[in-house]
């Protein structure tokens, strides 16, 4: 490995690939096309795979079968200290015994690049992270976030094609948190190299990445940016994985025009404008809690449910409201608190009708869509 | 805690001191005797002299013997600990019943009585060699000492996080590269400590050495044995006896201070004071590579 400007552009395709633990799959058959220069999250709950992954990626772990492309370069017998890959760990992983500074060198001194140009290259990437005043540090004497750098700084150094990150947030405190992510989507708008992120924290997904895996028992759920999967959720999984969603349960009783035509428990029937609205039968239909409008009780009109109020939850910015609908079903509902009388409006008790637009309603798949990631989008 | 009643107290104040007394009185008396200026080591005292340990140095049977056993003990230090972080790397990848396999067969010296293994390694160089030596000596010493090694070393290794290791592989070292810089430094307290545990052990060895050494080259145990009963002998075998122990003092004195410098320097300050003499079990207080691991 000698100082190569120009390692490939970091595309990274995963073909059928499966990890089996004893009788196990934590990967489970997954393709997927990781492009190039972007950032790229693996979502999932924990034990999902997307650790797993990750290390296959990096070459920790040999896949049972499937293949890893790098730039199109089948990595199968590649040891991980040959790969153009590099690895934040979520423990950080960093040498103790070695300075900050020695720390960020050590990658350059095992591939024998002159004293010189690690001076240099350490410097500049040092500085890239902000870290220059500790480079005669110890790790074991910086903070968390320091110490989430100085990880970065050294895997960084080697200018590798894609960069690896397990969970590099999950030890810090949320506000240190926040401030990192904004910062690492920075770092990687600037140095362009494809970063591969592994979280469990949905918002953390949303907020930094250009593209997002969604994960499940080994398995791809979905592949897409963060607007469309939150808007466009493919399957139950995801819509529910994804911020907070309304899951109701209907069947279809027919079409009007761009719609499917529901119908909830106890005989209320919605149009539901998006999603595949080409099923039959029993499906389930989501709704986002910004996405119901709350009008005052006995107004009327389509997609209209009358309910009442059961929970209340001041949020700052908005209330959350739980209401039982007369369908049976507890939706939440996001109120901005737009006014001062907002806040004062809502208490539990309090009857209400329900507007759930149908161009807010969607009928969810419950395939899984690794392949197609828009096949939800047909409205 | 309850508090404890003041005859309790009394009692508990009286075995603590007949204990204290117990360990180190026979240590005191050994001194006491070395400076005693009679060649019969009884009561009353005579005088004070330092002339037994002039005699003793003067002695080129018992200083070549102890210069002998110095250098067996310092090779068995070596290699039983290079032995024995080997050993600990591969017992580190094992799980289950292999792991308790292997670390059974690699403890067993611990219970294995040392003369039966003397007997069997003297059968065993009579047949490769035919003449005892010196080399099967520090053989013999490495074998018993092999399990002391691992248990310090294998605990130490054990507290390392798993993922330096892979971090180094995937910056692109070697695993012998990887070994060489981060684990082999990181292991260096644990290092000393079972370099000093070999040594002491083989420096003190009697059944082997006796059995195996050749005739002529006694080990330092092995000649006191032998001048213990020549009554001639006997003041100079005590004053041998009081530096051995002056020697033990000032070793572990070095040893912790040498193992407490050779973290800070690992670890950088706030190093914790709980590895304090714990530290032979190789066990840090506080490793500072593990505040990053949530939960």
């Amino acid at each position: 490995m000698t100082d190569t400007q120009d390692r490939g552009k970091g595309q990274v395709s995963l073909v059928s690939l499966t990890k089996r633990f004893g009788p196990v799959a934590a990967v489970d058959s997954i393709d997927l096309e990781i492009p190039s220069g972007g950032f790229f999250s693996l979502l999932g709950p924990s034990g999902c795979g997307k650790t797993t992954t990750l290390r296959l990626i990096a070459g920790f772990e040999q896949p049972s079968s499937g293949r890893v492309l790098l730039d199109g370069r089948d990595m199968a017998g590649t040891p991980p200290s040959k790969r153009p890959v590099n690895t934040v760990f979520q423990s950080y992983a960093l040498f103790p015994h070695l300075r900050v500074f020695d720390n960020v060198a050590f990658g350059l001194r095992r591939a024998h690049v002159p004293r010189s140009e690690v001076q240099r290259r350490v410097g500049e990437t040092l500085d890239l992270v902000q870290l220059s005043d500790l480079a005669a540090r110890k790790p074991g004497q910086l903070s968390g976030g320091q110490q989430q750098r100085v990880a970065l700084a050294r895997a960084l150094v080697l200018r590798p094609a894609v960069l690896l990150l397990d969970e590099p947030l999950g030890a810090l405190d949320a506000k240190l948190r926040r401030q990192l992510q904004v910062e690492l989507k920075q770092l990687q708008t600037r140095v362009g190299i494809t970063f591969v992120y592994v979280t469990h924290d949905q918002e953390e997904a949303l907020t930094m990445s250009d593209r997002i895996a969604v994960i499940n028992h080994g398995r791809i759920e979905q592949a897409a940016s963060p607007r469309d999967l939150y808007e466009e959720p493919a399957n139950a999984f995801v819509a529910d994985f994804l911020g907070v969603s309304n899951l109701m349960d209907g069947s279809v009783v027919g079409s009007a025009g761009d719609a499917a035509q529901v119908r909830l428990a106890n005989g209320f029937t919605v149009d539901v404008g998006r999603g595949d609205i080409s099923r039959r039968g029993e499906v389930k239909v989501v709704i986002r809690p910004e996405r119901v409008l709350l009008e005052p009780t006995g107004a009327t009109g389509p997609n209209r449910i009358p309910g009442m109020v059961t929970n209340v939850v001041y949020l700052g910015s908005g209330i959350q409201l739980a209401v039982h609908l007369a369908s049976g079903d507890t939706i939440t509902a996001l109120v901005p608190n737009s006014d001062d009388d907002t806040a004062s409006a809502w208490s539990p008790g309090v009857s209400v009708t329900c507007h759930l637009p149908a161009n807010a309603l969607r009928v969810l798949g419950d395939g899984v869509t690794a392949h197609q990631p828009h096949s939800g989008a047909v409205t | 805690m309850r508090p404890i009643s003041r005859l309790g107290s009394l009692g508990l104040g009286i075995y603590f001191w007949a204990f204290v007394a117990f360990l180190f009185v026979p240590l005191v008396v050994l001194v006491i005797f070395s400076v005693n200026d009679s060649t019969i080591p009884t009561l009353p005292l005579s005088g004070f002299t330092t002339r037994w340990f002039h005699q003793a140095f003067s002695n080129g049977t018992l200083t070549t013997a102890l210069v002998r056993s110095v250098v067996i003990a310092l090779a068995a230090g070596v290699l039983a600990t290079a032995f024995g972080i080997m050993a600990s790397l591969g017992l580190l990848a094992l799980r289950g019943r292999a792991l308790t396999l292997a670390l059974a067969v690699l403890l067993l010296p611990l219970v294995v009585p040392y003369i039966c293994l003397a007997v069997g390694l003297l059968i065993l160089v009579q047949e490769v060699s035919a003449q005892p030596t010196l080399v099967a000596v520090v053989l013999g010493h490495s074998v018993i000492a092999l399990p002391f090694a691992i248990l310090v070393i294998l605990p130490r290794l054990r507290s390392l996080d798993p993922a330096m290791n892979e971090a180094a592989l995937d910056l692109g070292a070697s695993s012998f590269a990887a070994l060489r810089y981060i684990t082999l430094p990181l292991l260096t307290p644990a290092l000393v400590s079972s370099g000093i545990i070999c040594f002491v052990t083989s420096f003190d060895e009697f059944a082997i050495a006796s059995f195996l050494a050749p005739s002529g080259q006694p080990t330092y145990p092995i000649f006191l044995y032998a001048s213990a009963r020549t009554p001639a002998l006997l003041p100079e075998v005590i004053a041998i006896g009081a530096i051995i122990i002056a020697g033990s003092l000032l070793l572990v004195v070095l040893a912790e201070g040498g193992r407490r410098w050779a973290e800070r320097r690992l670890i950088g300050a706030n190093v914790s004071p709980a590895g304090a003499l714990a530290g032979q079990d190789g066990e840090t207080g506080a490793p500072v590579f593990a505040t990053a691991e949530p939960g």
